[in-house]
């Protein structure tokens, strides 16, 4: 349970109200008790916004997000491809890459730590360097005992190589007593040399003698001896067709000579290499005496497998690494959380492992992946929890949850989503909503991720959203593109209506170019239909189809789906076409036309402004009579063309 | 690991009641007992006071955003016994209706599941609970539902919105039918559960007893697709409760103590996707609560008050983009 102080008024009176944010949470002081006297004393005016997973505000950790990202959905997509001897070498592909992103990062913070002018600054980049350090470290012991799965004899190769990696000033150190004028009489020559024992670089010191024995021939006589000792202690080398068995007892002769060599006394005058020779044969007393030169109990506890267990089978790890912990802390300091992870490692509790490190770190950055590519070797059995019906989802859930927080890092997320089975979708619906459609670009981008996984609620909201927007700006071409997007009739409706009524206005169309193309979107409502149609109408006219445009108008008006208000607007429209010279509309046609004129006039709508409606109807009544007296004068000509037609 | 990320200074001559984001976490509104409700713009970490609302004649005890496809309206309720409803148009805030239908102070609104239309639901100390739905061009039909709680309601909660029956998408145009329900909590210790008729009347259909004193705050969580729904309730009793129900078994609602607090526990509030509950529990902290693997709620972390001093914890507020 961890405890965070909000700095605020000192103050034993008031209260803390919160709320939930969509990605953090909001907190102020209050009184939670509700009287309408108010304290004399005017309360804190401050209200604190918090959030967990502030990493995802840090512009390198973003590249190691971005990057694991395509390790993380290449491994979900190879996942059916991964079978037989190749997938365990797959894996530790994969779990290499992961690692050199993290050590790719590192070395950028580094970088930047060094540079940082101020102070503070490159403290927090330097312990984040340690941070993603430590991460490494883990990641890498997890990858050898639990993805290699190495056995016993390649396992403490693996374990050496490990040590070595995170132990970086050996080699500057090299570089610096070679190049000096004397290597043997350089300050830290010893040190070098028992460093590198203890590393196992057992060549290296052997080179390192040989120079002390050119430069002081009293001691030349041992340091070959002993670089002998060290040429030829037996190990197992890859591709080594030799057995563990075989391997043992020659490494048990060795240890014997070794042995010899110390009751001998063969290195008594050098307290040096007799220290050494002491190392090589494992002695305990004579490690721990390289404390600070080990820096680490496990460092301290591969060495010591090295010079006396060098067999050591996996299962068995864990005794060597609980008392190398205990031995090397010597009950002087406890043991550091990262000391726990790498000790519930060796004891192969993959469970306690990642449970420690969800705690320790500050993100779910590492323990997601981890577990991921974990889940991907088969090594999680099924634990049922409350979200997430395995460990695994839980953890990417909780780790896609925090990228949405992020304004173009959420993108990521979604593909986290997608590989949760369980509870991805409606974990993605409930964030993709919230996600702020400041552009254009981002909303239809948030909207085709909808599309493409068939979230139809959530597109009608969005486009609903979206549209509404577009209406109160006056954009009413964009808010009848969104509401057809969204398959929303209801709304259609309600932009055609206003698409009708700004017609009734101004006498014109806006956003002429999509009514003309709806297409059969058109069939939406029966609003937009009569918009399209009525549109089309025009069209008819502009090109001088008359024919086709009287039946349309004939039609918009007896198929009822001509709003009521729109009906006079239709009628007097027919007057243009009735007064053509050739005769348009046919003699059953207009018994239609004044058949609707009566139906019209007899049940005349009511939605003007009471003031204007006297006036309103005045000149309706007018059109209305010439309406009238117009079909009667077409009734008679179609009449006559008609029946001459037919009688010639 | 959980850090302040940003200070909004509100300004407020007074004390702040409530705090909401909106649903995009770019706006900010507050209330408070200078009768004022102030919304500010805090994208990228910065504030800017949009609007200043004035109109209540008393403390303003809640704030509450619509959702967004309804345009930018926020609700406010206060001890003058009005809910406000205020709007933006064309980039100004203002008042867009104002309800009356009070005796006493109103002391908590909650807007409704978008997909129910625009409703708010406000509940009052002289017991009742109002429910405006706009119908259209201003317009907003009423509907009390008188005693609710005896002596006074204190918090309402909608449930999420769940197409009953099955999950077949519907034809476009036709609206699905959902059964629109929330909780209240009231000073009768009670938490009840109300549902809508067909005829278009408020029916109580449960009665949630555990509480031994007012229920001071009411939280339905969100739903995340499992047939179960879950409340939380806290009281002056010191407790919260979390209530659960199998939907597929009918409507038995159990409930289970998160937690006895030594204090009034004030407010409850879920995340938004209904893994983690925030307490305010006694001793001026806020703690955070989440169901473990054995369906015991465990506290995961503590956001407390610092009593003068600012704590090493909240340095990585200024990391730079």
């Amino acid at each position: 349970m961890r405890e965070v102080l909000i700095p605020g008024v000192n103050s034993k009176k008031k209260q803390m109200c919160f709320d939930w944010g969509p990605g953090e949470m909001l907190v102020c002081e209050t009184s939670f008790n509700k009287k309408e006297e108010s304290e004399t004393k005017p309360g804190c005016p401050f209200i604190y916004i918090i959030r967990k997973d502030i990493d995802v505000y840090s512009q390198i950790l973003r590249k190691l997000f971005n990057e694991s990202h395509g390790i993380f959905v290449g491994l979900q997509r190879i996942e059916e491809e991964l079978t037989g001897k190749s997938r365990k070498a797959q894996l530790v592909r994969v779990s290499k890459n992961y690692r050199s992103v993290i050590r790719a990062c590192m070395e950028e913070m580094h970088q930047v730590a060094i540079a940082a002018k101020d102070p503070a600054i490159g403290r927090q980049f330097s312990s984040q360097v340690s941070i993603l350090s430590a991460m490494e470290l883990i990641w890498n012991l997890c990858e050898i005992l639990f993805i290699e799965v190495a056995p016993a004899g390649a396992l403490l190769l693996h374990l050496l190589d490990w040590v070595r990696l995170h132990v970086c000033e050996v080699d500057s150190l090299l570089a610096d007593v070679l190049g000096s004028e004397n290597p043997s009489k350089h300050d830290s020559f010893w040190k070098l040399v028992t460093i590198l024992v203890l590393q196992g670089r057992l060549d290296e010191a052997r080179q390192m003698l040989s120079k002390e024995a050119d430069a002081s021939p009293s001691s030349a006589g041992m340091c070959r001896i002993l670089g002998d000792l060290m040429r030829t202690m037996p190990v197992l080398s890859p591709g080594n067709t030799q057995t563990l068995t075989e391997l043992e007892l020659k490494w048990q002769h060795w240890h014997e000579e070794c042995e010899r060599h110390l009751q001998d006394s063969t290195f008594a005058s050098s307290p040096h290499l007799e220290s050494l020779c002491k190392i090589m044969l494992g002695d305990e007393a004579a490690l721990l005496e390289q404390k600070e030169l080990l820096n680490n109990w496990y460092h301290f506890l591969v060495t010591r497998l090295l010079y006396s267990h060098p067999t050591v089978k996996p299962i068995d790890l864990h005794l060597y690494a609980q008392s190398s912990l205990d031995l090397f802390l010597g009950g002087e300091s406890s043991p550091e959380p990262l000391d726990n992870i790498l000790l519930a490692a060796f004891e192969f509790d993959i469970h306690q492992v990642i449970k420690e490190c969800s705690i320790a770190l500050s993100n779910w950055w590492f323990v997601a992946h981890l577990t991921d590519l974990l889940d991907h070797c088969k090594l999680l059995q099924s634990h049922n929890l409350y979200f997430g019906s395995n460990m695994r989802e839980f953890l990417l859930l909780e780790y896609a949850s925090g990228l949405f927080a992020h304004h173009s890092l959420w993108q990521l997320g979604v593909d986290y989503f997608d590989y949760c089975p369980e509870l991805g979708r409606v974990s993605l619906e409930l964030h993709i909503e919230r996600i702020p459609l400041s552009t254009e670009q981002k909303a239809l981008k948030v909207l085709r991720i909808c599309e493409q996984r068939q979230m139809t609620e959530q597109v009608r909201s969005i486009c609903k959203i979206l549209a509404m927007n577009a209406v109160r700006n006056n954009r009413l071409g964009s808010a009848l593109s969104w509401s057809i997007r969204a398959k929303d009739a209801a709304f259609a409706t309600l932009v055609s209506d206003r698409f009708l009524k700004d017609y009734c206005e101004r006498g014109s169309f806006s956003d002429l170019d999509l009514i003309d193309n709806l297409g059969p979107a058109m069939m939406l409502s029966d609003r937009l239909t009569f918009l399209g149609k009525y549109r089309e109408f025009h069209r008819f006219y502009g090109e001088k189809r008359l024919t086709d445009a009287a039946s349309l108008l004939l039609s918009l008006m007896t198929s009822q789906i001509a709003p009521r208000s729109f009906w006079v607007i239709l009628l007097i429209d027919a007057l243009p076409l009735l007064e053509e010279k050739e005769v348009v509309f046919s003699a059953e046609q207009t018994y239609e036309l004044m058949r609707c004129l009566e139906d019209f006039a007899s049940r005349r709508p009511v939605w003007r402004e009471p003031g204007v409606q006297r006036i309103q109807e005045d000149v309706e009544n007018t059109k209305l009579e010439m309406l009238r007296l117009a079909l009667a004068r077409n009734l008679g000509r179609a009449i006559i063309k008609e029946g001459s037609l037919e009688g010639s | 690991m959980v850090s302040v990320i940003n200070t909004v200074d509100t300004s407020h001559e007074d004390m702040i009641h409530d705090a909401q984001m909106d649903y995009y976490g770019t706006r900010l509104a507050t209330c408070s007992s200078d009768r004022s409700v102030k919304i500010f713009d805090v994208r990228n970490g910065g504030q800017i006071l949009i609007a200043d609302l004035r109109g209540h004649e008393g403390p303003v005890w809640q704030v509450a955003w619509a959702h967004p496809m309804y345009g930018n309206i926020l609700a406010s309720c206060s001890y003058d016994r009005k809910v406000i409803i205020w709007k933006e148009e064309n980039g100004t805030w203002e008042k867009t209706h104002e309800h009356t239908g009070h005796d006493s102070s109103v002391n908590s609104v909650c807007w409704a599941p978008h997909d129910y239309g625009l409703i708010l639901a406000c509940g009052s100390s002289d017991g009742a609970i109002s429910l405006l739905t706009y119908t259209g061009e201003g317009q907003w039909e009423v509907k009390k539902i008188n005693n609710a709680h005896t002596i006074g309601c204190n918090a309402v909660s909608w449930a999420p919105a769940v197409v009953p029956g099955s999950l077949i998408d519907q034809p476009s145009g036709q609206k699905p039918n959902y059964i629109k329900k929330f909780a209240s909590g009231g000073c009768d210790n009670l938490i009840k559960l109300w549902k809508e008729e067909e005829d278009g009347q408020w029916k109580e259909e449960q009665k949630l007893e555990a509480h031994s004193d007012w229920v001071r705050d009411v939280a339905w969580a969100p739903s995340i697709g499992l047939p179960t729904s879950t409340i939380a309730s806290c009281s002056q009793d010191g407790r919260v409760f979390i209530w659960t129900c199998d939907d597929t078994s009918g409507n038995t609602w159990s409930p289970k103590l998160l937690h006895k607090f030594n204090d009034v526990v004030w407010h409850v509030s879920w995340s938004i996707t209904a893994n983690i509950l925030a307490v305010s529990g006694g001793d001026n902290k806020v703690t955070l609560w989440k169901e473990s693997v054995d369906g015991q709620w465990v506290c995961i972390s503590d956001v407390n008050k610092g009593q003068g001093s600012v704590s090493a914890s909240v340095t990585e507020g200024q990391q730079n983009e």
